[in-house]
């Protein structure tokens, strides 16, 4: 009897349903959390999904409501916030409430290089559609080019859920190697005279103009493309809260607890979701290339933008293209290259505070972009 | 003041609540098709082939009909109603729900107390008996197993003139009219745009479009708050050099007057810049604290590194 109990009891085990791709997985989770501990590559994501990937590749015995893929598993009930998608807009409400855009105001036409920069997500469209993925795939897979991971998973939910895990994954990823991605192709693009570009400080916002710009900015982009308002409506609810000096309380609550709260939930999830069943197959593995050719051809895109666009402007007005990378979205992170750049060559000129401008329109306009994929993919 | 603010803020909340309740609601409901001589069409759970009509929920919300009313009679617009409580009541988005007209309610919610062949007009009412939210005059025309119905679901007149209504090409009961093996958006785009180059042109367009109308909008702004912020300074330096100007023609006499007069009414008022730096200490019967002690070990053991000992 003892022997039969303890024989059912190993089938529930992971060692009895334990195959080998299983531990390939759970081998890419501790590489995540390696990343994440030793270089700092940005642990708030790769912590929480690496140690998901790990959870959600435990080999199970199916059906003791465990599993994420579950139904009415606690895993699974806390997946619903990437399924349905209320995850990445109260991340977006977080976004918008520590976002400052200053830059952006004081500078407006530093906008255009966020929209430039929304090259990659087209570029990787075309690409993926070659490669035989349906319009809809194709469209989630695009969006990773927009370095934004909620914006990815808010849209791969929509068009092609079973590409979720890979899509969100590759995002986060390579969002984490912006500083490994950027650099050569910006120095590849541009002249070191072009690179030694000192650009005009930014004059100083008035509290009224940051007060309405989330309104306006939230007006324009929702009445152009109404699929885009979660995402939009809550990043510049989000920043209205901060800016409006009248909700400290409310402004706090969404750029400190919930967005830590959603982000731990949705890097968790994201990470569970990666079963090795699900997530292991070819299409995975062309996902990942296209999201490294989306990120390199929005620099592109980004850079280029500025090199042209600098054709039209008066010499004391130039823009340096080393901030053009910034438009990809992946706040601060691609900001900051900017910055490490412009160093490398003239140790006196910050270009920090310029490339903050074009980084914020890259939110705007990732999210715009997703909102004119669910339009027309949806 | 404040009672008028009280009515204005109360006056919003309670017309916004009234535009969100009946944003998706009942009036959502709408009359689809209906088939008036059943002989081999669609039959019901007990096997009898009855007239039957539609309703359709146009909205993207779920929408209860329980409590509604059905009637084919203007002066009784009350004489079906449809049970509450029923789980089935609910109708989801965008779908179909079907009645039996067939005289025969004790068959069940969905089967009414009156036929098609004796009605000139079916109602649909609200829950409040006296709404009519949908009618459709019955065409007396209509051949045996031969619907009527909207040529799109939930498209068309509200008032019984049967306009955006039509003979159907075939029945359709429970599902859509216009057919169900529509394409997808997806499938519309792989067929019509298999490179993607239309979509990425048109979306590239329309981000830039839309950053471009920020831009100027913004640069707009930037200029009114830079004039307004440049008059402010000009007015700002004209009130220094006028404030420069009493300030020379003030005497001595008043700085000191001045100075005692704040002197004066910081005692008085007993207004001070920093507190007393006295720190009194008090006996508490509370001895002992676990915080300071060894043996709950709450502070770290000192140890010795190697090199030190």
């Amino acid at each position: 009897m003892i022997g039969e109990n303890l024989r059912q009891f190993w089938q529930y085990t992971g060692f009895a349903n334990f195959e080998w791709t299983y531990l390939l997985m759970i081998c890419i989770g501790l590489v995540f959390i390696y990343l994440a501990i030793k270089k700092e590559w940005e642990p708030m994501l790769l912590v929480p999904i690496g140690f998901g990937i790990i959870i959600g590749n435990i080999p199970l015995f199916p059906g003791l409501s465990v599993g994420i893929y579950e139904e009415g598993s606690v895993l699974n009930i806390l997946y619903y916030g990437v399924i349905k998608g209320f995850y990445p807009p109260l991340i977006f409400l977080g976004i918008g409430a520590m976002t400052d855009f200053s830059a952006l105001i004081s500078n407006p036409k530093l906008l255009l290089i966020g929209a430039a920069a929304q090259l990659g997500i087209f570029g990787a469209y075309t690409v993926a559609l070659a490669l035989g993925f349906s319009p809809a795939e194709a469209g989630a897979i695009g969006i990773i080019g927009g370095a934004d991971g909620p914006t990815a998973i808010f849209l791969s939910s929509r068009l092609a859920p079973d590409l979720m895990g890979a899509i969100a994954v590759s995002a986060y990823s390579y969002m984490a190697l912006v500083p490994v991605i950027q650099p050569p192709i910006m120095k590849l693009l541009t002249t070191k005279k072009e690179r030694l570009i000192r650009m005009k400080p930014p004059r100083p916002v008035s509290p009224t103009e940051k007060k309405l710009f989330p309104i306006i900015g939230f007006l324009v982009t929702a009445f152009i493309v109404p699929s885009g308002i979660p995402l939009l409506g809550m990043l510049f609810f989000g920043n209205l809260l901060k800016e409006s000096g009248v909700t400290r309380r409310l402004a706090e609550t969404a750029r400190g607890p919930l967005i830590d709260i959603v982000t731990i939930l949705i890097g968790l999830t994201v990470g569970c979701s990666t079963q090795a069943d699900k997530f292991l197959q070819l299409k995975s593995v062309y996902i990942f290339i296209l999201g490294a050719f989306s990120f390199m051809v929005a620099t592109f895109g980004g850079v280029m933008f500025v090199k042209i666009f600098n054709l039209f402007l008066k010499p004391g007005n130039k823009i340096n293209p080393l901030i053009g990378n910034a438009g990809v979205s992946a706040v601060p992170d691609s900001a900051r290259v900017s910055q490490l750049v412009g160093l490398q060559y003239d140790k006196t000129n910050h270009l920090l505070m310029h490339a903050m401008g074009p980084n914020v329109a890259g939110v705007i306009g990732s999210a715009v972009a997703a909102g004119i994929l669910l339009g027309f993919l949806g | 003041m404040n009672k008028l603010r009280f009515i204005l803020v109360s006056g919003i909340a309670v017309t916004l609540s009234v535009f969100t309740l009946s944003a998706q609601s009942q009036s959502d409901m709408r009359l689809n098709e209906l088939l008036i001589h059943n002989e081999t069409n669609f039959e019901d759970d007990f096997g009898f082939h009855n007239g039957w009509f539609e309703l359709f929920n146009t909205s993207y919300g779920t929408v209860n009909i329980g409590g509604c009313f059905l009637t084919n009679d203007p002066n009784n617009l009350k004489k079906y109603i449809i049970p509450k409580g029923d789980v089935l009541t609910q109708i989801p988005p965008r779908q179909h729900i079907l009645f039996w007209a067939d005289n025969n309610p004790y068959h069940g919610t969905f089967h009414i107390n009156f036929t098609l062949e004796e009605s000139d007009t079916i109602y649909f009412v609200a829950s409040d008996g006296r709404t009519v939210i949908d009618k459709i005059a019955v065409p007396k025309n209509l051949g045996v197993d031969q619907s009527y119905g909207r040529i799109e679901d939930g498209i068309g007149s509200i008032d019984g003139s049967g306009e955006g209504w039509g003979i159907m090409p075939w029945t359709s009961p429970s599902t859509n009219n216009a057919g169900v093996d529509e394409e997808s958006k997806s499938q519309i785009m792989a067929r019509e745009d298999p490179g993607g180059w239309i979509l990425t042109m048109t979306a590239m367009l329309v981000v830039f479009s839309a950053l471009i109308i920020l831009c100027f909008i913004f640069k707009f702004t930037g200029h009114v708050a830079t004039s307004k912020q440049q008059k402010k300074s000009t007015a700002a330096t004209a009130d220094t050099e006028a404030a420069g100007t009493i300030v020379k023609e003030t005497s001595a006499e008043t700085y000191a007057a001045i100075a005692l007069a704040l002197h004066l009414f910081h005692e008085e008022t007993e207004a001070h810049d920093h507190e007393s730096l006295t720190i009194t200490m008090s006996h508490t019967d509370r001895s002992y604290s676990p915080w300071s002690s060894k043996i709950y070990t709450l502070r770290q053991t000192p140890t010795l590194k190697k090199n030190q000992r």
